[in-house]
């Protein structure tokens, strides 16, 4: 692992991406939704009861793998440093509001790529919307938002995500009678178990080594023009759309898409929000889970800001179907929007305080 | 009482002192009753909740005994449909619908009666109103699945319906048609709901 530098190794968790999430959907993860957070979130959330409904309801074992991948190798690799205490309850709703915008377009930004990547025409209003918001969270970096700076805590912090990692993994293995699994719907549509945790663990240690993100690399290109992540996002897409041709998922046009809807505008506006969101809180939300494996508490709560809006987007219909948004998903993402704003108009006033405070 | 002077009450505290001792015991002790009443239970109840395999017999025989009893409410319907008495079978499906007001299965039945009286706009609306109320209409997974006979009124309907369109662009009727349509194709390809 220590050959290989850093671009490398973007590249190669982003081949790992692409090729691990079209895998997974040929092993039996619904289609074009190899991988996705926002999915699995709703699947959890499922589990766990906190939604009800059943056809969603299953511990995705990628999502443990992700968790505890990121662990053991910031564990091995001597990067398992534990902070946190950066504005929690801002962080919390901001991970609500990502996943708000996720389930309007139905997709998390990788899913987005695995979408495009397998012809769905209809991504590209995503693709549009998330580069639009990220390009704002870059006009914010640079007009001085900012969230507080994280301190270093207590190392007990840091085990308590991992720690949930384990105890999925064993409610997953023994199925207690409180955790639900559906036998019908998108929670019947898996990859067998071991396999499943074995992509997630591939893919969480390699992530939490290069730094992979969706967002991130969009970031950092139209930020400073460093392309090292955007490279490994940009694989992910090629080795995605290779896959997809080979194996005969690849469907080019607008039409007769797995989980998508025609509602393109409520797309751009929902993508906005997760990529405004992801930039505020640094990191799109699979990176999110990485870092919560390695130490990071504030990610850590972002998670539980998106398990909740997971929860919420399928109780109060806060998203879309293959029959478009619903009226309740498109007042969520203006109000995400909404918050997103204020926040960074408050931080800006903060950040600002400060600086004249010390000088 | 701040911070402060809370320390100020610390005495110095040893790696190994009897207070932590007492923890770590306590701790254990926890963990193997926490883990041995876990254990149990998992025993106990895995008669009453089944294995993986008896959830998916269960399953099978719930479809089995759901499509047993379909078949028998809506007897009368295939007979009639089957020697092409349309209107009856539609006016004894009405019939069953009030009786039977929340069996998705109607709207198969009323689509298949649609269909064969020329009416794929229609018929493809009740498709729709299929899979909104029963999803395993389009679950590969389920013995309900649908999805192919949906596909061909699809494929039929589709250059028909576009053709309409163009002559009358603004006609309502066929841009609900092509919508329901269109939301149709989406849920028999599948993906997350």
């Amino acid at each position: 692992m220590a050959r290989f530098k850093v671009p490398d190794l973007a590249i190669i968790t982003g081949a790992a991406l692409g090729l691990g999430a079209v895998t997974l959907t040929l092993l039996g993860n619904p289609a074009n939704s190899g991988i996705c957070i926002s999915c699995f979130m709703e699947n959890l959330a499922g589990a766990l009861q906190l939604q009800d409904n059943m056809r969603m309801s299953y511990i995705r074992p990628e999502l443990i793998g992700f968790l505890l991948g990121s662990f053991f190798m910031a564990k091995k690799s001597k990067r398992f440093h534990v902070t946190g205490g950066s504005s929690p309850i801002i962080r919390f709703f901001l991970g609500f509001f990502i996943i708000v915008g996720c389930a309007v377009f139905i997709g998390c930004p990788i899913k987005m790529i695995l979408r495009l990547a397998a012809g769905d025409l209809t991504a590209v209003a995503a693709v549009l919307g998330l580069v639009f918001g990220i390009w704002l969270g870059t006009k914010y970096i640079r007009a001085g938002v900012f969230l507080d700076r994280e301190k270093q805590m207590p190392t007990i912090n840091g085990y308590i995500f991992p720690a949930i990692g384990v105890l999925l993994l064993i409610f997953l293995v023994l199925k207690p009678g409180f955790i639900h699994q559906g036998e019908t719907g998108p929670a019947a549509q898996r990859a067998p178990l071991l396999i499943a945790l074995a992509i997630g663990l591939i893919i969480g240690g390699l992530a939490q080594r290069s730094g992979l993100c969706i967002t991130g690399g969009i970031r950092n290109f139209l930020l400073v023009r460093e392309t090292t992540l955007l490279y490994g996002v940009i694989t992910t897409f090629i080795t995605a759309m290779l896959l997809s041709m080979v194996s005969g998922q690849f469907n080019l046009g607008l039409e007769g898409q797995p989980a998508s809807h025609m509602g393109h505008g409520w797309t751009f506006l929902a993508m906005t929000l997760v990529g405004l969101a992801s930039v505020m809180i640094d990191g799109c939300p699979f990176r999110q889970v990485i870092k919560a494996g390695q130490g990071d508490i504030d990610a850590g709560i972002t998670c539980f800001g998106m398990l909740t809006g997971a929860a919420f987007v399928i109780t109060w219909l806060l998203r879309s179907t293959s029959a478009g948004p619903s009226f309740n998903g498109k007042i969520a993402v203006l109000v995400g929007l909404i918050f997103c704003v204020i926040v960074a108009l408050n931080y800006r006033k903060l950040t600002g305080k400060r600086g004249r405070s010390h000088t | 009482m701040d911070d402060s002077a809370l320390y100020a009450l610390v005495s110095s505290p040893t790696a190994m002192d009897l207070i932590h001792k007492l923890s770590i015991t306590a701790l254990v002790l926890l963990s193997l009753i926490t883990a041995g009443m876990l254990i149990q239970h998992q025993v106990s109840t895995k008669g009453l909740q089944g294995s993986a395999n008896t959830r998916k017999i269960d399953l099978k025989k719930y479809y089995e005994d759901r499509m047993a009893r379909d078949a028998e409410i809506f007897a009368e319907v295939i007979q009639l449909q089957e020697q092409k008495q349309f209107s009856q079978a539609l006016e004894k499906l009405e019939e069953i619908r009030t009786a039977h007001p929340d069996n998705p299965q109607s709207y198969v039945y009323q689509a298949q009666l649609e269909y064969s009286q020329g009416q794929l706009a229609a018929a493809i609306h009740s498709y729709r109103q299929a899979v909104d109320n029963e999803p395993d209409y389009v679950d590969k997974k389920t013995p309900l699945f649908i999805g192919n006979t949906m596909l061909e009124l699809i494929n039929e309907a589709r250059g028909k319906l576009q053709r309409e369109k163009k002559l009358k662009p603004k006609d309502r009727t066929i841009l609900i048609a092509l919508d329901d349509l269109l939301y149709l194709q989406r849920r028999i390809a599948g993906g997350c709901e």
